[in-house]
């Protein structure tokens, strides 16, 4: 009985994790490969199927007519993605607390009308926000720009940081505030010495979720941008020509996974140490 | 270290009060005394825990004036008031350990780190949690974790008040008790006015030198405890001062007198109570049971119940009214017997409309005896 079910689990678990990994892994093999053993047929494994060859890593970080210089669109996408997210995330941490604590009246515009505002940023489809983006930033002569980018980024992602937060001030007692009051903190200090450290855990969900959509992000990197500022998931896309260079464009999907994972596994480990327990009462 | 007066104060959490009951607490004048111990009483619900947060400045009263010597603090900062709360569940900085979270009011307000250091201990020494300064605050048991929230509470020696908002609660009843004298210690040695909230009467009795009870945000009576046991302003306070409760009785007028046809008692008819419906408030502590044998009216032993040193007698009287009377006699009283009933006109209370006739001393019953 137990048996049966430690068997089932364990081959669910195997089916799973290949169906999961398996596109890595080929792209992983299709890194290694020549033209030649892209084209002919499905193969597999290196040394045994084809000889394993270098060229589509090192097409990498060659720039001329042979390579394709991975590395400027990699640091502009960690630029834009750290820049908004962590401009993101203070701006977003801020305006949740004072969502969450305070209440806030304009006409007929409460809390919940402001949170709501900030959420419908990501109900609308991007299309629609394209062209407005697209006229603003010519007008300030930030198209094609980093500075462009990290301007639409933070209203991409400041929702979400909103979003994330709110419910995560929710969940700590406004007695934490009100006791932090009491032993003599001003509001603000009563967020900063006593709420935030409390946070970390918020802090660590709404940033990965920032870093994920921003460094992500395909359609304002595509529209807001022309040669001059090019962005990892752009650049990848471009490769894609009369000719497409296989083992390049599978080397590039790797190294551009490769920070988020990293992210990852990071913060699964810290929120399995049990950070998240907030235990107030 | 202040007298903190209330002046025409009152809060509704509404936005546009219109009536009395909109109010979670309703406009009252109270002054709390420099250095005297209080308890604040009352049903839950009936605004405790407000208006000890308009005083410590966590709500922004709807109407009236808050004043620390005199000095208006109605729109003052927490910080600026310098009052320590305690709230009824444990608040700890979870990331903190437990002396961090000792030392943190001191360390808000600057104090030289010495200082923190010497008050932190003696506190701690105080609440039995000097073996755990080190650990983190988190893991603490709820009833330890109440422990560092009132030791928060206490560890500044320069607080205008000391609030104590049901804090006893979750902590077990041998430790409360023991709680509750040291708080008294504290009280008398450091003159530091303290205010706890409970709604255990017995606890605000042992506690206060001054009790408050309020009732649907409304103050009901304040005054000391014997005061409020032997002259309480209304069938509430009669009801809700005293163990068992004060027995309320049919008062019935005839003959220019006003008769307890229970007590087989009478008392000259006060003046000018024109309609009002009277009744009559009597202690269980004040009837003596006496032989039935004589002129004395008769009850029947309905239940008894044994508090130990005391015992409370449910009894039913001729009129088919309950009373309750508390003894330490008549230990071999059972259910079933029939007693007499004997009752100073002294500890007879007036009622008229539930609210007791004269101010203690305007009328007495006991000048016409029957
Ligand atoms: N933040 C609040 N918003 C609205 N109503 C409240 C709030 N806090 C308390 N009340 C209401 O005010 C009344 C008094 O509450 P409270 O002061 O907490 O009573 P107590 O402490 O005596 O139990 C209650 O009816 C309660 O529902
Ligand atoms: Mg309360």
């Amino acid at each position: 009985m137990n048996r049966t079910y430690l068997i089932v689990k364990y081959l669910f678990l195997l089916a799973w994790s290949t169906f999961v990994v398996f596109p890595f892994l080929w792209a992983l093999s299709t890194s290694f490969k020549d033209a030649n053993a892209v084209t002919s047929g499905a193969r597999y494994i290196p040394w045994l199927e084809f000889e394993p060859s270098t060229q589509g890593w090192k097409s990498l970080f060659t720039s001329g007519s042979q390579g394709i210089n991975i590395v400027t669109p990699f640091l502009n996408s960690a630029t834009v993605t750290l820049t908004a997210s962590a401009i993101s995330l203070v701006l977003g941490t801020l305006a949740a607390y004072g969502l969450s604590r305070y209440q806030f009246r304009a006409g007929f515009v409460k809390n919940s009308d402001i949170t709501f505002f900030f959420i419908s940023q990501r109900i609308m489809p991007p299309i629609v926000l394209a062209i407005p983006f697209f006229l603003m930033l010519r007008e300030i002569g930030a198209l094609d720009t980093i500075l462009g980018l990290v301007i639409v980024y933070i209203a991409l992602l400041l929702p979400i940081a909103v979003w994330v937060m709110i419910d995560f001030f929710g969940s700590i007692p406004k007695e934490l505030d009100e006791m932090a009051m009491i032993d003599g903190c001003t509001p603000a200090g009563a967020f900063l010495r006593v709420i935030l450290p409390n946070s970390l855990a918020g802090l660590v969900v709404a940033g990965m979720f920032c870093l994920i959509f921003g460094w992500n992000d395909f359609f304002f990197a595509f529209t807001l941008t022309f040669t001059k500022t090019q962005l990892l998931p752009v650049a990848i896309v471009s490769l894609n020509s009369s000719v497409t260079p296989w083992w390049s464009l599978s080397a590039f999907a790797l190294i551009s996974v490769t920070p988020l994972a990293l992210v990852a596994i990071l913060v699964e480990r810290f929120m399995s140490r049990g950070s998240l327990s907030g235990a107030i009462r | 270290m202040a007298r903190i007066v209330l002046r025409g104060l009152g809060h509704s959490y509404r936005n546009a009060p219109q009536c009395e009951t909109d109010y979670a607490l309703k406009p009252v004048d109270l002054t709390w005394e420099d250095g005297k111990a209080y308890a604040l009483l009352g049903p839950s619900g009936c605004g405790k825990t407000t208006m000890l947060n308009i005083i410590s400045g966590l709500v922004t009263p709807s109407e009236g004036r808050l004043l620390f010597d005199g000095r208006d603090m109605t729109g003052a900062s927490t910080a600026e008031r310098n009052i320590a709360q305690v709230f009824q569940f444990p608040v700890i900085y979870t990331t903190k350990t437990v002396r961090q979270n000792l030392a943190f009011p001191l360390e808000c307000r600057n104090w030289p780190s010495a200082k923190i250091a010497e008050r932190v201990d003696r506190i701690a020494r105080l609440l039995d949690l000097s073996d755990i300064l080190g650990a983190p605050a988190r893991r603490l048991s709820a009833d330890q974790k109440q422990l560092v929230s009132l030791g928060r509470g206490l560890v500044r020696d320069d607080v205008s008040a000391v609030l104590l908002d049901e804090p006893l609660t979750v902590i077990d009843p041998q430790m409360k008790f023991a709680l509750r004298r040291k708080l008294r210690e504290i009280n008398r040695a450091t003159g530091i006015t303290m205010i706890l909230v409970t709604h255990d009467q017995s606890e605000a009795m042992s506690f206060a030198d001054e009790v408050v009870v309020m009732k649907d945000g409304q103050v009901q009576q304040s005054g000391p405890p014997e005061h409020l046991f032997a002259r309480p302003q209304n069938e509430f306070v009669g009801y809700f001062i005293g163990s068992p409760p004060l027995n309320i009785l049919a008062a019935e007028p005839g003959n220019n007198r006003l008769n307890c046809p229970a007590l087989g008692l009478s008392v000259g008819l006060p003046r000018g109570v024109g309609t009002s419906v009277l009744s009559f408030g009597v202690r269980p502590e004040h009837i003596h049971l006496v032989d039935v044998a004589g002129t004395a009216p008769g009850a029947r032993v309905e239940a008894v119940e044994n508090l130990g040193v005391e015992r409370v007698f449910t009894l039913r009287a001729a009129t088919g009214e309950t009373i309750k009377v508390k003894s330490r006699r008549h230990k071999g009283l059972s259910a079933g017997t029939d007693i007499g009933l004997s009752v100073k006109l002294g500890d007879l209370l007036v009622f008229g409309n539930g609210r007791l006739l004269g101010d203690g001393e305007a009328y007495l019953p006991s000048e016409d005896v029957g």
